[in-house]
């Protein structure tokens, strides 16, 4: 063999061994850059070797040629494999140095609330909104006619009287705080054709001197349908749903008879105790009676629709009231209902979210 | 009314439990509120003889009492002295029990005391604590008071509602309960002999036949005046009422039974044996029972003899005609009243009494005879009473009972259950109603029950005996409902500032009149204008409110003295205003929020915000674009109760409709708020009216937009909101967006002058614009704004 093929045969297989070498030692991407330069670029004695393959004899040109196109792809494949590990064990440097602790608090807005008696109207709303019923509301200041008279509430009684009732200045025994909602039931059916379902929320005010259960102003909601053919079954259904959507559906719920003057017949809703269920054990809830009063109810009194004209032997309906500090109370275990009025944020903060 | 279960023995069986009872009477619209079992908790308790009274040697309010049993004598040591020897009282022995005590020997300051003396609250029989319980001389000595008393009975406390004013007497309780059990109901019989010798001479004069309809009066003569029996006794306590003498006795448990009040005379002590019922003269005044002297009223219905008002008609006898143990001879009044004059009076001198309680719930008017001869009858049998031959009894006014038609299938119509119309009828003549069944029922109704006035009234009663557990449970016809756009734009408000972190707030309706000082509100200012409550609670709550900011500053206040590190609230809630306009004021709803403390708490993504004027702002920007509610304009203002240079006036249009400011220092220091807090008020109808429908989304641009910032420098009393407004107008149509995105002042600008710095957007429908074209327009707002504001460009 000729000197010139033996020589370019050991260039060749050097620069496989420095190429290898240098691919091997790199240790970063730029590093194998480099050797991708010095090792397969065009001074590198790879490719100077190449150049040198002219001077060789044609026979074993091809040979070596082949030797050549060998180390080419030999070096070429292990900068490839390199360049793969390499960018792989970048990325994993880079998540490294980016990990965060997921443990740490967000940058969280802060989260609002709506009030507990605003959640509770709407929830109740929505009851009837579902019913088919709409809402109204009645002013607040209500003229006695509507508050009293119309709902069969005699001159005389005493819950006309300044003790019992607001007046506003100058228009005693006339114009006073409505000391609940249902005159918002005559206002709606001065306004309305039958047949009606309405739901009345609202605020109403009474002297009672403030104490646990009582506060001088609060907030009731009505309810009134009138309708061909209204029965009071259809209230008790209706009120059922009622007490079973916003208490529990698996609990007893009964009509009791009861006395108000502009429904009869009146009743009040009691519902099963849903802290002790009427076991007898000692309760704060229901005082271990077993029920809880939950609302007052009855059937329209016809005197209601003389007032407003309407054919009391073609419409019959039924109406019911109730307040709304109670039922708030009751249905998310607040202790004192005047909690609901002294707007303490530790209070409100239960309450975060949206309705 | 309190219902003793013995007692009620006398009138039905009640072959029934107490829990089934009372179930009954729960389901028939007499509630029973509590179940008294008094004897439960008290044994060994017995009869004891009084023999003497010796001062304690320690102490002046305790005495040494001698007592005797039929087992020996014994000492106590006594805290009362409203008995003296020879009484018979209840002692609890050494090792007895009382309700909640067990009765040990102990020393009392120093003296031993083998035993108590009970009160009739200790004894668990009624709530009187005045003194020891003084026993009927015919209480045999050593006897089981429980069983003398009747203790191991239960009481039923029943809720009697207004309209049932016959369930305050045993026998209206007993007819419902026999109605209810399917019983009879035994009426106790009243015949009596009568001295044929003593003639009933009393005049009644009834002045007022609208006030008393009816009055009887009845004579007995010769009567002794003493204890009553244990029997009536009992009675009494089991009702809570205390005995006093046989005839004050025998008045009350008559007006217990048959729930018609009655009264008692010292024959003696009424002038002419007149009785005059008449309205009292003007300066006219009464000592009545209790002692307390009154200033009657010429309202006030009056029983009088010729000369002086003798008591408070159907409330209180006066002390001057009162019984007492030297009373000879006895008259009786039993009175039918007007209801209402009744409760006026009661309630005019604040004496609500047993008599009262029961004539405004509506008495019977034709019961006063049988208690009249009931009272007769029993002063016969217990104080040895010789009851004249007749009675007066004067009615000027007869009572006609009514009569009602029924149609029983309108009875099924309303309660939407079937009831027969036989059974219909036996439940009316089960509660004392006549009935004559035909096409119709035609039913009278019972004198006792003042409250049936018409068919729906007879209805209830059906409706009630057969049982409301009968009621199906169904749904109404039913009609399209819903909620209207302005009462689902207040939910999606109290959404939005909820969602943006704020605590909604509900605080009273009412403020006091001083609040507008307290804010300082000027003169003209509307919220001076007051609706003015005529019957206040306090002075802190005189009139209506015509602002939502004291409730709110409170409520920070509060807050802040709890150390809240954040308070943001928010208050939906009407305003009042003394409207000229129609019969009553007028109410709007109003939205307030007040904010004091941190808009972010310190944590480790940054130090703490505070909420200040932009970032209240902030919110109420939002607010506006998420109802997508464009050019609510803020302009600058001085108004209390804010800082003068730090208030916004806001509006739409021409309609100014709400505030935003930095709460004014002083106000904030009145309060108890905490300096800075920052707070709005905004009238919601001029939102509610200006939300717009559905948005109509158009076409994307097609081409690009190009962007360029400008920096301009301005005198500091050129407000952002006019340069803005120029660029805007003057940069139109390429200039779509402008935003503000630098305020500079300092030591690159003039004292006296600022720096703003605008980042606008421009584009045009057709092709994309170049430099040059953006440099044109550029050029074009400076020119406007040079003139206009006398800006220049930043250098």
């Amino acid at each position: 063999m000729p000197d010139a093929e033996s020589d370019l045969t050991r260039r060749l297989e050097e620069a496989r061994r420095e190429g290898l070498e240098r691919v091997n030692a790199a240790r970063t991407l730029a590093d194998l850059e480099e050797a991708q330069i010095r090792s397969l670029g065009r001074k590198a004695p790879l490719s100077l070797a190449r150049a040198s393959l002219r001077d060789v004899a044609p026979e074993a040109r091809k040979e070596l040629g082949r030797l050549a196109n060998e180390v080419h792809a030999a070096v070429q494949s292990a900068i490839d494999r390199k360049r793969l590990a390499l960018e792989a064990a970048e990325l994993d440097r880079r998540w490294q140095e980016e990990q965060v602790d997921v443990t740490l608090p967000g940058d969280a807005p802060p989260a609002g609330s709506v009030h507990p008696l605003t959640r509770t109207v709407y929830e109740l709303v929505d009851i009837f909104i579902g019913l088919g019923y709409r809402l109204y509301e009645g002013p607040e200041i209500e003229l006695a006619t509507y508050n009293f008279d119309a709902l069969r509430t005699p001159v005389e009684h005493p819950s006309r009287s300044p003790s019992d009732t607001f007046y506003i200045e100058g228009r005693i025994d006339q114009v006073c705080l409505r000391p609940h909602t249902s005159p918002v039931q005559i206002r709606t059916m001065e306004t309305e054709r039958p047949p009606v379902y309405g739901v009345m929320p609202g605020r109403v005010y009474r002297r009672d001197a403030q104490d646990a259960t009582h506060l001088a102003g609060f907030t009731q909601l009505e309810g009134l349908a009138v309708d061909e053919g209204v029965t009071m079954g259809d209230l008790k259904g209706t009120l059922v749903h009622f007490a079973r959507s916003i208490f529990g559906k698996t609990l007893e719920v009964r009509l009791r008879p009861h006395f108000f003057p502009f429904t009869e017949p009146s009743a009040e809703l009691d519902v099963q105790c849903f802290v002790c269920r009427g076991s007898g054990a000692p309760c704060r809830v229901c005082k271990s009676e077993g029920w809880v009063e939950v609302l007052g109810c009855g059937m329209v009194h016809p005197h209601l629709l003389e007032w407003v004209g309407w054919d009391t032997e073609r419409y019959t309906g039924f109406a019911f009231g109730m307040g709304i500090e109670r039922i708030a109370a009751l249905a998310n275990g607040v202790p004192d209902i005047r909690y609901f009025w002294e707007n303490d944020l530790r209070m409100l903060r239960h309450f975060v979210g949206q309705p | 009314m309190r219902v003793s279960l013995k007692w009620l023995a006398e009138y039905v069986d009640v072959d029934v439990d107490v829990d089934r009872l009372k179930d009954m009477l729960d389901l028939s619209g007499t509630k029973v509120e509590v179940v008294h079992r008094p004897g439960a908790d008290v044994d060994g308790i017995v009869v004891a003889e009084v023999l003497a009274i010796h001062p304690h040697p320690n102490a002046d309010t305790l005495t040494l009492v001698d007592v005797r049993t039929s087992g020996g004598e014994q000492r106590v040591v006594c805290g009362a002295r409203n008995f003296a020897a020879g009484d018979l009282v209840p002692l609890a022995t050494v090792g007895s029990r009382l309700p909640g005590m067990k009765i040990e020997e102990r020393k009392i300051r120093g003296e031993i005391s083998r035993g108590m003396l009970c009160s009739a609250a200790e004894l668990g029989v009624s709530r009187d604590h005045s003194g020891i319980l003084v026993l009927p001389s015919d209480a045999p000595l050593g006897a089981d008071v429980t069983d003398l008393l009747n203790l191991d009975d239960t009481i039923l406390e029943l809720e009697v509602t207004p309209n049932r004013g016959d369930c305050l007497g045993m026998i209206g309780v007993a007819r419902e309960v026999a109605a209810l059990l399917k019983t009879d109901l035994r009426i106790p019989d009243v015949s009596l002999d009568r001295a044929p010798d003593v003639k009933n001479d009393v005049n009644v004069v009834i002045e007022d036949p609208t006030g008393c309809p009816r009055f009887f009066a009845g004579l007995a003569t010769d009567v002794s005046v003493a204890g009553s029996p244990v029997w009536l006794a009992a009675r009494l306590l089991s009702a809570g009422v205390r005995p006093i003498s046989n005839v004050v006795d025998v008045t009350n448990y008559v007006m217990l039974e048959t729930g018609h009040p009655v009264h008692a005379y010292d024959a003696a002590l009424v002038a002419d044996r007149t009785f005059v019922v008449r309205r009292a003269k003007p300066g006219e005044r009464l000592t009545t029972l209790d002692g307390v002297e009154r200033q009657l009223d010429p309202e006030d219905l009056l029983i009088c003899d010729p000369r002086r008002p003798l008591g408070l008609a159907g409330v209180m006898g006066g002390e001057e005609s009162e019984v007492s143990d030297e009373t000879h001879e006895i008259l009786v009044e039993v009175a039918h009243f007007d209801p209402v004059a009744i409760t006026k009076t009661s309630r005019r001198h604040n004496l609500r009494t047993e008599a009262s309680a029961r004539f405004e719930k509506g008495a019977d008017p034709n019961g006063v005879e049988y208690a009249g001869h009931r009272v007769l009858q029993l002063l016969a049998d217990l104080a040895g009473a010789r009851v004249a031959a007749d009675d007066v009894d004067e009615h000027p006014r007869a009572f006609e009972p009514r009569s009602l038609t029924l149609r029983t299938a309108r009875t099924d119509r309303l309660l939407g259950f079937e009831t027969p119309p036989d059974e219909q009828a036996a439940l009316l003549r089960s509660v004392g109603f006549e009935v004559r069944e035909g096409e119709t029922l035609e039913v009278t109704a019972p004198s006792f029950r003042p409250d049936v006035e018409r068919e729906v009234d007879l209805i209830e009663e059906v409706a009630r005996l057969a049982g409301f557990d009968r009621l199906p449970e169904t749904l109404p016809p039913g009609r399209a409902g819903g909620l209207t756009g302005e009462q689902q734009a207040e939910r999606t408000i109290r959404r939005l500032l909820s969602g943006m972190g704020l605590h909604e707030a509900w605080t009273p309706s009412m403020m006091s009149s001083r609040d507008v000082d307290l804010l300082e509100l000027p003169e003209e200012h509307p919220g001076r204008r007051l609706v003015r409550l005529a019957n206040p609670i306090t002075e802190a709550e005189d009139v209506m409110r015509t602002t939502l900011l004291p409730g709110l500053l409170r409520a920070v206040a509060r807050n802040a003295a709890h150390h809240a590190d954040a308070i943001p609230l928010y208050e939906i809630a009407r305003v009042y205003d003394p409207s000229d306009r129609g019969d009553l004021p007028e109410e709007s709803l109003a939205l307030a929020g007040a904010f004091a403390g941190a808009r972010r708490s310190r944590s480790w993504h940054g130090e703490a915000k505070e909420w200040d004027f932009f970032t209240v702002k902030g919110i109420l920007e939002t607010l506006f674009a998420s109802l997508r509610i464009p050019n609510v304009r803020f302009a600058p203002v001085k108004s209390m109760p804010f800082h003068p240079t730090r208030v916004a006036l806001l509006s739409m249009g021409r309609n100014v409709f709400g505030m935003l400011g930095e709460v004014h220092p002083t106000v904030c220091e009145r309060y108890g708020a905490p300096e800075r807090t920052v707070a709005f008020e905004i009238m919601l109808a001029p939102v509610l009216a200006a939300l717009p429908g559905r948005p109509e989304v158009e076409e994307l641009p097609r081409f690009p937009s190009v962007y360029l910032d400008l920096a301009i420098v301005v005198d500091e009393m050129v407000t952002a909101e006019r340069v803005g407004e120029l660029i805007e107008k003057s940069g139109a149509p390429e200039v779509v967006s402008v935003t503000l995105f630098d305020v500079y002042r300092g030591d690159q600008v003039e004292v006296g002058k600022k720096s703003l710095a605008y980042g606008l957007e421009l584009r045009v429908g057709d092709r994309t614009l170049t430099d040059q074209d953006a440099q044109r327009v550029r050029d074009r707002i400076l020119v406007v704004l040079r003139e206009r504001t006398g800006a220049e460009l930043r250098a």
